[in-house]
């Protein structure tokens, strides 16, 4: 007998082929937008990425404005009393506008390393392990021994009589009078002077002179920020770790620290580049900037590299501008209070 | 006068055996030399350039091994000993403890032991390791970037063709000389 068949027509066959295709399609879309796509697949994303936007309501502070070094590999940067922006780039000292316009130079006879400016105008330039002073007019005036030679100096704070250093290849401040003569070494684990030891798994050792007559210094490894005597005494710490913005993100932060004209600390952070104000006792205040303000310099600690050579560094201006310098970028951003 | 034939010379017997010899001693010197050039270093195996990894995960997931032939190593030398390692510590963990809720590795194949306060050192168990970056990416992102990815050639298969080397979206497997088998990390100064 003869088998009979149930013909399709054309027009459903054509209609049963565009369902199909349309569901085939459908599937192919939802696959991609999973990112089941063998070379997308990252099930690794770290749990901080919602700490990659900040609340807007914890955002304090608004760019004015924001020009790019015009030399590479700025590293620091200070504001001379004259309003003048210091970079501390390659080798060279240069000198910016608040708008961005460069002026005067002064070469070096290496890498700048840190940087600060006195009341007269004058410029601490750390290069690697020792310090050089420049007058204002950039004529160079002394050239200090180096303490040790395998300093490597991050830091500068100036005072009325004496320099300190931060020195984060030995751990320690190195405290100097205005001569270049060693007077003292802070920091070091000492349990006579109370001194815990400071903690550098990356070298991002910053020092500030604060009003009260104490040191201020960043002990990344514990994400604090301690006090001091000029004399090296631990007179206390404040910080925590947490990835939320009230703390210290990561392994080692915060790695610069700047002085508000109402004596409030501002923080700089790499990981999570992010850069707040704290209350004179460590309370958190608010945000200058998030790590949605330095997209390249978030994506630098993530991918090819590690997260030992960006960051942030902040000065402070006239007025409590707050000067940020992407050490990624080259981009110094100037930020104003919201009013 | 000698017409030209345009037929090619006959060689000579004497001729023969002069052109072979040459030949065979040619040939000889040429596979003398080939085998001691591949004595000194011809081999080549699979490894993972640590400066183009990006720590996709892929590796954990691609070796044609149950358990990828890709390993978790750790350069001592480039270590900060944090007491908060990120690659050991999930983003937030709520102490700093050896608790399997606070540890980023899914596994828990990363030791972590006191030297001194506040130092600890982390040490990859490699049986437990399954490569899949996930301290590799917490350390690069905050750290030092100490730990790291390497293909164990006590584990590789040596595939012609690495399977994971061909979805690696870094491009990062490379043939080195089997002389030389990792590409290791080294502190800066």
């Amino acid at each position: 007998m003869k088998p009979e068949f149930n013909l399709l027509d054309r027009r459903e066959f054509v209609a049963f082929a565009s369902k199909l295709a349309a569901v085939a399609g459908l599937a192919g879309l939802a696959r991609e937008s999973r990112g089941d796509d063998k070379n997308s697949f990252n099930y690794q994303a770290l749990d901080s990425a919602k700490h990659w936007k900040t609340d807007p309501k914890l955002i304090g502070y608004a760019e004015v404005t924001r020009w790019r070094s015009q030399r590479i590999g700025a590293r620091r940067l200070a504001v001379s009393p004259d309003g003048r922006i210091q970079v501390c780039a390659d080798n060279y000292i240069s000198s910016y506008s608040e708008q961005g316009d460069l002026g005067p130079e002064i070469a070096l006879p290496g890498l700048g390393s840190c940087i600060a400016t006195t009341e007269g105008g004058d410029l601490y330039v750390g290069l690697r392990d020792h310090i050089e002073v420049f007058d204002k007019k950039g004529t160079r005036r002394a050239t200090w021994k180096p303490a040790d030679r395998k300093s490597w100096l991050t830091g500068l704070a100036v005072g009325r009589d004496d320099v300190f250093a931060a020195d984060s290849a030995l751990r320690v401040i190195w405290r100097y009078d205005k001569s270049g003569k060693l007077r003292g070494r802070i920091g070091e684990k000492n349990e006579e002077r109370n001194a815990p030891g400071l903690v550098l798994p990356s070298p991002y050792l910053d020092v500030l002179i604060h009003p009260d007559g104490l040191l201020r210094v960043n002990n990344i490894g514990r994400h604090q920020v301690e006090a001091y005597t000029m004399e090296g005494d631990f007179e206390g710490a404040w910080g925590s770790a947490s990835a939320a913005t009230e703390g210290f993100c990561g392994c080692c932060n915060p790695i610069g620290l700047a002085l508000l004209p109402d004596c409030h600390f501002v923080t700089c952070e790499k990981g999570l580049p992010r850069v707040k104000v704290y209350s004179a006792e460590g309370r958190f205040e608010r945000v200058v900037a998030g790590c949605e303000s330095f997209p390249e310099n978030a994506r630098s600690c993530s991918g090819l590299n590690d997260c030992a050579h960006g960051g942030l560094h902040a000065a402070i201006g006239a007025g409590g501008r707050i000067f940020i310098l992407d050490i990624v970028t080259g981009e110094v951003r100037v930020m104003e209070r919201r009013v | 006068m000698e017409a030209n034939s345009g037929q090619p010379k006959p060689v000579s017997r004497r001729q023969f055996l002069r052109d072979g010899a040459r030949l065979v001693a040619v040939t000889g010197v040429g596979a003398l030399g080939g085998a001691l050039a591949n004595r000194a270093g011809g081999q080549t195996v699979w490894q993972i350039d640590p400066a183009k990894c990006l720590h996709c995960g892929n590796c954990a997931t691609q070796c044609v091994l149950e358990q990828s032939a890709v390993k978790c190593v750790h350069a001592f030398a480039v270590c900060g000993y944090c007491q908060l390692c990120t690659g050991f510590f999930d983003a937030e963990p709520n102490e700093l403890t050896t608790a399997a809720e606070n540890q980023l590795c899914p596994t828990a194949a990363i030791k972590r032991s006191f030297v001194e306060d506040p130092y600890y050192q982390y040490v990859i168990d490699e049986r437990l390791c399954i490569g899949c970056a996930k301290c590799v990416e917490g350390c690069n992102h905050f750290g030092n970037g100490s730990l790291f990815l390497q293909i164990r050639h006590d584990r590789c298969l040596h595939c012609n063709e690495c399977a994971i080397a061909r979805t690696c979206p870094g491009d990062a497997f490379r043939r080195v000389a089997a002389r030389h088998p990792y590409l290791l990390k080294t502190a800066p100064h």
